[in-house]
C-alpha cells in the first residue's frame, strides 16, 4: 500500500462537510503514510477526539502521543497551543507565569477574535516546518481540520493577521504561516464530501472559499460512501414491479430498487462535483457496517491505495 | 396522533439542535410548514439553508427580514394552508448592529463602538457570535411578533453544546470589567492600585510583544465602549434564558444514525437537562428502515431464483445481495439510535431515509408527515 501522489505532502488538511467522514480519512492517509514507512503526526483541532479511537487506541489530549507505530496523534486545544506559543515568545517560565497565567490575560487572550486559531494552527504547522539533525520531525502531518466554515475561518487567519497586526513576532510567524500553507509543493488540501446534493453543493463552495480566502487551491476530491451500481439498466427497470411481489422477493427488489435509487443519485451527483470541480478525485465505497474501528478503516486505506483496474482515482 | 405531534402541539417556540449534517434546517421547515398547514402563524429561522431549500421558502438573501411564503408556492405543491409560513434567514452582523444600538447610551458610543476594527471582526470571527445572536433574534421575535409559532434552526457548531455556553462566554468577555483598565493607561492610571496588583506596566508590555500595541489599543477602546452597557446585556440574556426555558419552548434534538451525530444528541440531551430547558422530542432523521423480520433467516440467492421464476431469476444474486446490506446497515442504525430514542420516551420521530433531499414544499409537508402523523415508530 503506498500513498498517491496527490496526497504524498509533507502537510495534508482534510476538511468538507460536518459527517462526510473527515476523521475516518484522516485516520486511513494515516495508515497509509505508516504502511509506507512514514512517521506521520495526525492533528485534531479543538474536537471531540476521533481519529485515536478509530485507529483502535484511546485518545491523545492536547499531548502528541503514539496511537499505532509511526502513527502519532493529538487534540490541539486554545490553552494548551498558547502556552506553548507564549513560552517560545516570552522564553522565561517566571515571566510567562507573571503575565499569561494572570486572571485577566488568560481571559483577554480567550476571546481576542482569531488568536485561538491561530496558536492552534501555529502549533501544528510549527510541528509540520519542525527538523532534527536535519531531517524533518515527521514526514507527513495530517489535520483533521473542523468542517467547511470553521475549517475556512481557522486557515484563513494568518492571512488576516498579516492585515491586522504591526511588525512583532506574531506577524512574523503569520507570514510564515501563511507561506507554508499556500505552497502546493509541501502542502495539499484535500476535501471529503458524499455523494449526495447538500455535501456536494458545500464541497464545491468549500474550494472557492479555500482559493478564493485562504489563497490554498484544493489537491483532490475523496467522495465516502460511494454505493456501487448492482444491476445493469435493464434488470434495474425490473426492480420497482418486483417491489410488489409478496415475499421474499418484494422485500429484497424493495432494497435493491433503494439502492439502485440511490446510486442512480450518486453518480448524478458525482457526475455535478466533477463538473464544477477539475480536480482528481477518489470514491471509496459504501460500507455496510454496524461501527468503526480499525478493520474498517484499513478496509478504506487498501480501498484508496488500490491500482490499475481498481483504483478509486479518476483524473 | 403521534407522540411528537402531542409533545409540540402547544409549543409557541421550537429549536431544533443537533450535529451538523442530520437534517436540521429540513426538520425546522417541515415542523413550522406543519403548523402554518393547521392554521398558526408560523416563522421559521435558519442560519445557512441549501440553495434549493432557501429557493423553496422564498429566501434569496441574508438580511433578517420575514418574507412570507407566497399562496402560488404553496398551490404548485398542492397544497392549502389554512395559516401563514414565513421564513427568515439570519444575518449575524446585522443582529448585533442592532443589539448595540439598543444598548448603546448615546449616538456616539453607539458610532464608536460600530466604527471599531475588533468590533467589526468579532461577529464573524469571535466563537458563538452566531450562536448568540441566534438566540438574540429569537428573544426580539418572540416578544415583538404575533407568531403562533416561531421554529429556531441553530448554528453548524463545531461542538452543539457551543450553542448554549457562547452567551455566558461572550458576555463574560463584554463585562470584565478589569480588562479595560488593563488594557487602557490612560484610563487605569486613576486606579493605580489596580494595575500594581496586577503588575501593570509588565503585563502590557509584554502582552504588546505578543499581539502588537495595536491591537491592544483598538482592544481597550472596545472594551472600554462597551463600559457601562454590560447590565443591559446581561438583562438581556437573561431574558433570552428564561424564554428558552419556558414550557412553551421546546427543544427538538435531531440526529441521524452516525455515532457521532447521536453522541452530540446525547451530550446536547443532558446539558438541557442539567440547564432545565425544556425538550419537546427526539427526531431519528435519515434512518434505513429494516424490510425484513427480525430473527427470520433471510432469503438466500437459490430461494429468491426460485420464487422469482425463470425470466427474472439473474436477479437473485444481486436482489440477495441488497437485502443482506440493506438489513445490515437497519441493525446499525437502529443499535446506534437506541440510546437516543430512549431519552425522549413516546416523543420521538423515526424519519426513513428519503430518495431524495428534500428541497420543496411538497417534499417538506411529506416530511412534516412523517414526522407528525406516521402512528409509533417502528421497534428500534
Amino acid at each position: 500500500m503506498a500513498l498517491h501522489p496527490h496526497l504524498d505532502h509533507r502537510l495534508v488538511v482534510v476538511t468538507g462537510k460536518g459527517g462526510t467522514g473527515k476523521s475516518t480519512l484522516a485516520a486511513a492517509l494515516a495508515l497509509l503514510a505508516a504502511a509506507a514507512g512514514k512517521r506521520v503526526l495526525v492533528a485534531e483541532v479543538n474536537a471531540a477526539e476521533r481519529v485515536a479511537p478509530l485507529l483502535g487506541a484511546p485518545p491523545a489530549g492536547p499531548v502528541i502521543r503514539e496511537a499505532r507505530p509511526g502513527i502519532f496523534t493529538v487534540n490541539v486545544t486554545p490553552p494548551a497551543a498558547l502556552r506553548e506559543y507564549g513560552l517560545q515568545v516570552v522564553k522565561l517560565r517566571a515571566i510567562y507565569d507573571a503575565v499569561f497565567e494572570n486572571r485577566v490575560v488568560r481571559h483577554f487572550l480567550r476571546v481576542v477574535p482569531g488568536l485561538g486559531e491561530l496558536v492552534m494552527l501555529g502549533k501544528i504547522l510549527h510541528e509540520a516546518r519542525a527538523e532534527e539533525r536535519g531531517r524533518p520531525r515527521w514526514d507527513q502531518v495530517i489535520i483533521d481540520a473542523p468542517a467547511t466554515g470553521h475549517a475556512v475561518q481557522l486557515l484563513r487567519v494568518p492571512g488576516a493577521m498579516l492585515g491586522m497586526v504591526p511588525p512583532g513576532p506574531l506577524r512574523a510567524d503569520a507570514r510564515w504561516m501563511q507561506a507554508w500553507l499556500v505552497d502546493p509543493a509541501r502542502t495539499a488540501a484535500v476535501l471529503v464530501t458524499l455523494p449526495e446534493e447538500m455535501p456536494v453543493t458545500e464541497a464545491i463552495e468549500l474550494d472557492a472559499q479555500l482559493r478564493e480566502r485562504v489563497g490554498l487551491a484544493p489537491a483532490a476530491v475523496v467522495v465516502n460512501a460511494m454505493p456501487s451500481p448492482r444491476f445493469t439498466p435493464g434488470q434495474a427497470v425490473r426492480l420497482a414491479p418486483l417491489s410488489a411481489a409478496p415475499s421474499p422477493v418484494g422485500p429484497a427488489a424493495t432494497a435493491a430498487r433503494l439502492h439502485a435509487v440511490r446510486s442512480a443519485a450518486a453518480e448524478r451527483e458525482l457526475r455535478r462535483l466533477r463538473a464544477a470541480l477539475p480536480i482528481p478525485t477518489a470514491l471509496l465505497p459504501l460500507l455496510a457496517t454496524a461501527g468503526w474501528g480499525l478493520a474498517e478503516v484499513e478496509r478504506l486505506a487498501a480501498a484508496l491505495a488500490a491500482t490499475g483496474e481498481g483504483s478509486p482515482w479518476q483524473a | 396522533m403521534a407522540g411528537l405531534s402531542a409533545a409540540i402541539s402547544g409549543r409557541r417556540v421550537l429549536v431544533c439542535v443537533g450535529a451538523g449534517g442530520v437534517g436540521k434546517t429540513s426538520v425546522a421547515a417541515a415542523l413550522g410548514l406543519a403548523r402554518a398547514l393547521e392554521g398558526g402563524k408560523v416563522l421559521v429561522c435558519t442560519i445557512d439553508p441549501a440553495r434549493r431549500l432557501a429557493t423553496a421558502l422564498g429566501l434569496d438573501a441574508l438580511g433578517n427580514a420575514e418574507t412570507r411564503v407566497p399562496d402560488e408556492a404553496f398551490a404548485a405543491a398542492g397544497l392549502r394552508p389554512r395559516g401563514q409560513l414565513f421564513a427568515m434567514m439570519l444575518d449575524v452582523k446585522r443582529t448585533w448592529d442592532d443589539l448595540v444600538t439598543r444598548h448603546a447610551p448615546t449616538p456616539e458610543r453607539r458610532d464608536r463602538i460600530l466604527r471599531n476594527r475588533l468590533y467589526q471582526q468579532m461577529s464573524a470571527a469571535l466563537a458563538g457570535s452566531q450562536e448568540y445572536m441566534a438566540t438574540e433574534k429569537l428573544y426580539e421575535l418572540a416578544t415583538d411578533r404575533d407568531y403562533d409559532l416561531i421554529v429556531l434552526d441553530t448554528p453548524p457548531t463545531a461542538n452543539a453544546l457551543d450553542f448554549l455556553d457562547a452567551p455566558d462566554r461572550i458576555l463574560d468577555f463584554l463585562g470584565d470589567d478589569q480588562a479595560p483598565l488593563l488594557l487602557s493607561p490612560a484610563r487605569g492610571a486613576r486606579l493605580g492600585f489596580r494595575l500594581a496588583q496586577l503588575g501593570g506596566s509588565l503585563v502590557v508590555k509584554t502582552l504588546a510583544r505578543f499581539t502588537g500595541g495595536d491591537m491592544l489599543h483598538d482592544l481597550g477602546d472596545f472594551l472600554a465602549s462597551f463600559h457601562g452597557m454590560y447590565e443591559g446585556f446581561k438583562a438581556r440574556a437573561a431574558a433570552v434564558h428564561e424564554l428558552l426555558a419556558r414550557p412553551t419552548t421546546g427543544f427538538v434534538l435531531v440526529s441521524s444514525a452516525s455515532p457521532r451525530a447521536v453522541a452530540e444528541a446525547r451530550s446536547l440531551h443532558d446539558r438541557l437537562v442539567a440547564e432545565g430547558m425544556p425538550i419537546a422530542g427526539a427526531v431519528a432523521n435519515r434512518v434505513t428502515a429494516p424490510l425484513w423480520p427480525t430473527g427470520r433467516p433471510r432469503p438466500g440467492p437459490g430461494e429468491l431464483a426460485a420464487a422469482l421464476g425463470a425470466d427474472d431469476a439473474g436477479l437473485a444474486p444481486g436482489l440477495a445481495l441488497a437485502l443482506e446490506e440493506h438489513e445490515r446497515m437497519a441493525a446499525a442504525d437502529a443499535g446506534a439510535l437506541a440510546g437516543l430514542l430512549a431519552l425522549a420516551p413516546g416523543a420521538h420521530a423515526v424519519v426513513p431515509r428519503m430518495e431524495e433531499d428534500v428541497h420543496d414544499l411538497a417534499g417538506l409537508a411529506a416530511l412534516a408527515e412523517r414526522l407528525l402523523h406516521t402512528g409509533p415508530p417502528p421497534a428500534v
